[in-house]
C-alpha cells in the first residue's frame, strides 16, 4: 500500500496501491506531492477540505488530481498528507469485474478529502504542471486497487 | 524509397532518402508516420515510445500527408513531443492532447551589442541579479500580478497590453510572430480557474525546463543571414524558455475534459485518450481555438515581461540604459501550438490545422508571414541546447514547406528520466564542475533541479541541427554558449 515515483523520458509518474479506492486516490495524490517537493516538513501548514464531481471513476480520478493542482496554484500552498474521506459512485469499492455501469456518461460520481497545505514560501517546490490520461491505469487486481498516473512536469 | 530498412523493435522503419524514414500506413493509420533522424538519433528515438506515438497520431482524423517526427523527437503524452500533425481545417479535428499542456511553451532571444570580455567577470553579479528578480519556480509570483479584468486584456490583446503598460516597445511587436496579438483570442473561453491559476504568474518562468540564459555567439555559420538577424561572433544575447504557466495547463485539461464529455464517439476510434480531439466545425473546436489562442497571448506577454524585466537588471548591473546595449528582440518563436496556415498539398490549396508540440515553425524566404525584417532571409528559428551546450540560431529552411509543413525540431529532446538524472547528477556538483569547467555560473531554486536538467540527461544537440540544416528544414546561422542560467 502506498506510491512509488515511476521513470518517464520527460515527465514523471506515480504508482500507487491500496486497499479502497479512497486509499488509491489519497496515495497518488501523495505521490504527486512527493513528486513536487522532496522534503516534505512534517507539522506546518493548516489542513483544508475540497470536493470533486465527474462522470465515471476514471473521471474522478483525473478531476481530484487536476483540482489538488488548481488549488495549489491558487492558495500557494502545496497539498500534502491527503485523505479522501468519501467516494460515491457506482459499486464506488466494488471491485472493477462487477462494475459494468450502462450510461457512463451520465453516473455522477462524487469525492470528498481533506488535505494539509504547506506555504509554497516554506519549501523548494517544483511545479507539475498537470494530470494527464496517458497510460493511466486503475483497476481492482488480486483484492486491492491499483493505479498508474502520468503528471507532465 | 530505398531498400534500407532501420528495425526498432517490432517497428520497421523504411528509409525514402537520407535522414526520412517512413513507417507505413497499415490498419487505422490514415496515413504514413515519418520520422525525420539521422541512424544515430533513430537509435535514441527508438528507446521509448516515440514511434508507437507518432503513429496513433496518423489515426487522427483529417491527417494530411504525414504525422511527422523531428528529430529531436521523444515520447510525450498521446502526441510525441518533436510531433508535427497538419489536420484538414474543414474536415479534420482540432486536437488539444497534440499541442500539449503548456499552450505557447516557446522561447525568445533578445540582442545586445555587449561583448564576451565586457561581461568577463560580473558574471556572478548578472546572475545573482537576475536570479533575484526574474520571478522563478512554484509561488513565486510573477512581474505584474493582477486582476482577472487585466488577465482578459491580456488574453485578448497580447503584447500590445505590455506595450500599453509599459512592459514594452513598438519594435518589439515588429520581431514577434504575429505581432505578439493572435487574431481570434477569445478570452471568455478560457475558464475562471484558468485565470485564477495564471493572474500571479504574469512574468514568470516556472521550473522544469524553464529557463533564462545569458549566451555568448561561439560560431556564426552564414554572414549573411547573421548580419541581417544581427549576430556577431563574442556578442552577448538572452535567451528565455517558458510558456503560459498555471493558465495554459489549466486550459488544456479544461478541454480535454470537455471532449471526453461530448466527442466519446472521436475518441473511441483513436488509440491514445491524450490524442483527444474536437471535429473541425464543431462549438468545440471553435471554443477551443479562441481559448487556445487566448492562451498564446498570455504566453507571449509572459515572455515579453521577463525580457523586459532582464532589460532593467542589465541596466543596473552595466549602469547604463538598455537602450545604449541595444538590447532589442531578436525573435520570439512558440514550440507547442496549433495554427489555421494555408498549405499546398498534391498542388492544392489547403486551409490545415498545423499542430507542433515540441516543434518549431521554420518558414523559409520570402513567406508573407514571417515579419518584414527578416522575410528575404527566412524566420527565425531558435534552438536551447541544455545548459552545458550551445543553443543555435537556425533560419526556415527552403524545404520545410514540402517536408514538415514548414516547421523544424524545437531543442535537444530528453534522453533520460528526471528520476534517473537525479541518481547520476548532484545538483551541487552539476553546478560546481559547470562554474569551474565551462565558466558557465548557474542559480536555481532547487539542485534537483539542476541535477534533471543535467547537460548529460539531453541528446546531442549538435547532431539535431546538423540533420534539420541537411534536410533543409531550417538552416544553420549561429551557434551561443551558455555564460548565466537562472531556472526554477
Amino acid at each position: 500500500m502506498g506510491f512509488e515515483l515511476r521513470d518517464h523520458t520527460a515527465d514523471i509518474a506515480v504508482e500507487a496501491t491500496g486497499e479502497s479506492l479512497a486509499d488509491v486516490f489519497a496515495s497518488l495524490a501523495d505521490g504527486l506531492a512527493a513528486a513536487s517537493c522532496e522534503d516534505i516538513p512534517a507539522d506546518t501548514g493548516e489542513r483544508f477540505s475540497l470536493s470533486v464531481t465527474a462522470e465515471n471513476r476514471e473521471a474522478l480520478l483525473f478531476d481530484y488530481l487536476d483540482e489538488l493542482i488548481y488549488l495549489r496554484d491558487v492558495r500557494a500552498e502545496l497539498p500534502v498528507d491527503h485523505h479522501v474521506e468519501t467516494i460515491d459512485g457506482v459499486d464506488a469499492d466494488a471491485d472493477a469485474a462487477t462494475d459494468v455501469s450502462a450510461n457512463p456518461a451520465t453516473e455522477q460520481w462524487s469525492l470528498t478529502a481533506t488535505a494539509r497545505g504547506i506555504p509554497l514560501t516554506e519549501i523548494d517546490a517544483r511545479e507539475v504542471k498537470a494530470v494527464t490520461y496517458s497510460e493511466m491505469q486503475l483497476e481492482y487486481v488480486d483484492e486491492q486497487w491499483e493505479a498508474y498516473v502520468v503528471f507532465d512536469v | 524509397m530505398s531498400n534500407v530498412t532501420f528495425d526498432a523493435d517490432g517497428i520497421t522503419l523504411e528509409q525514402v532518402r537520407e535522414y526520412v524514414w517512413e513507417i507505413p500506413q497499415e490498419g487505422d493509420m490514415r496515413v504514413p508516420a515519418r520520422v525525420l533522424a539521422s541512424e544515430a538519433l533513430l537509435e535514441e528515438i527508438k528507446e521509448d515510445k516515440t514511434l508507437e506515438q507518432i503513429t496513433n497520431t496518423t489515426h487522427l482524423p483529417g491527417i494530411t500527408t504525414n504525422a511527422i517526427c523531428m528529430p529531436d523527437g521523444h515520447q510525450g503524452y498521446g502526441f510525441p513531443v518533436g510531433g508535427v500533425g497538419a489536420l484538414d481545417a474543414e474536415h479534420g479535428c482540432l486536437s488539444p492532447g497534440a499541442v500539449g499542456y503548456d499552450i505557447n511553451c516557446g522561447v525568445r532571444m533578445m540582442r545586445t551589442n555587449l561583448t564576451y570580455d565586457e561581461l568577463k567577470g560580473q558574471e556572478a553579479e548578472l546572475v545573482d541579479a537576475l536570479f533575484a528578480n526574474i520571478p522563478s519556480g512554484l509561488g513565486g509570483g510573477g512581474v505584474v500580478e493582477v486582476g482577472v479584468d487585466t488577465v482578459d486584456e491580456i488574453l485578448a490583446r497580447g503584447v500590445d497590453w505590455a506595450l500599453e503598460n509599459g512592459h514594452a516597445v513598438e519594435e518589439d511587436l515588429l520581431h514577434c510572430e504575429d505581432e505578439g496579438m493572435r487574431e481570434g483570442a477569445d478570452p471568455e473561453k478560457v475558464s475562471q480557474k484558468a485565470k485564477d491559476r495564471g493572474k500571479n504568474q504574469i512574468g514568470s518562468l516556472g521550473s522544469g525546463n524553464h529557463f533564462l540564459e545569458v549566451q555568448r555567439v561561439t560560431d556564426v555559420f552564414d554572414d549573411e543571414v547573421g548580419e541581417a538577424f544581427g549576430l556577431e561572433e563574442d556578442q552577448i544575447v538572452v535567451l528565455i524558455h517558458c510558456g503560459s504557466r498555471g493558465l495554459g495547463h489549466q486550459t488544456c485539461n479544461d478541454y480535454l475534459r470537455k471532449i471526453e464529455q461530448q466527442h466519446q464517439g472521436l475518441l473511441d476510434q483513436l488509440p491514445d485518450k491524450e490524442l483527444a480531439a474536437a471535429p473541425a466545425g464543431s462549438q468545440l473546436a471553435e471554443d477551443y481555438y479562441g481559448a487556445m489562442n487566448a492562451a498564446i497571448n498570455f504566453a507571449w506577454v509572459n515572455r515579453q515581461l521577463i525580457m523586459h524585466r532582464t532589460r532593467q537588471v542589465f541596466e543596473r548591473v552595466f549602469d547604463r540604459s538598455w537602450e545604449s546595449m541595444d538590447m532589442h528582440l531578436l525573435y520570439d518563436v512558440a514550440h507547442n501550438i496549433a495554427k489555421k496556415e494555408m498549405h499546398t498539398v498534391e498542388g492544392e490549396e489547403r486551409e490545415l490545422y498545423v499542430h507542433r508540440k515540441g516543434a518549431t515553425r521554420a518558414f523559409p524566404a520570402g513567406h508573407p508571414e514571417v515579419p518584414k525584417a527578416y522575410r528575404d532571409v527566412g524566420q527565425p528559428v531558435i534552438i536551447p541546447g541544455s545548459m552545458g551546450t550551445g543553443s543555435y540560431v537556425l533560419r526556415g529552411g527552403e524545404n520545410s514547406m514540402d517536408l514538415t509543413f514548414g516547421s523544424t525540431a524545437h531543442g535537444a529532446g530528453r534522453l533520460m528520466s528526471r528520476t534517473q538524472a537525479k541518481n547520476e547528477f548532484w545538483g551541487g556538483d552539476v553546478q560546481d564542475e559547470l562554474e569551474e569547467q565551462e565558466q558557465i555560473y548557474v542559480k536555481a531554486q532547487s539542485g534537483a533541479t539542476v541535477a534533471e536538467e543535467a547537460p548529460g540527461v539531453y541528446k546531442d544537440v549538435d547532431e539535431v541541427v546538423r540533420v534539420s540544416d541537411e534536410l533543409g528544414i531550417g538552416d544553420k546561422v549561429a551557434r551561443t554558449f551558455p555564460v548565466c542560467n537562472i531556472k526554477g
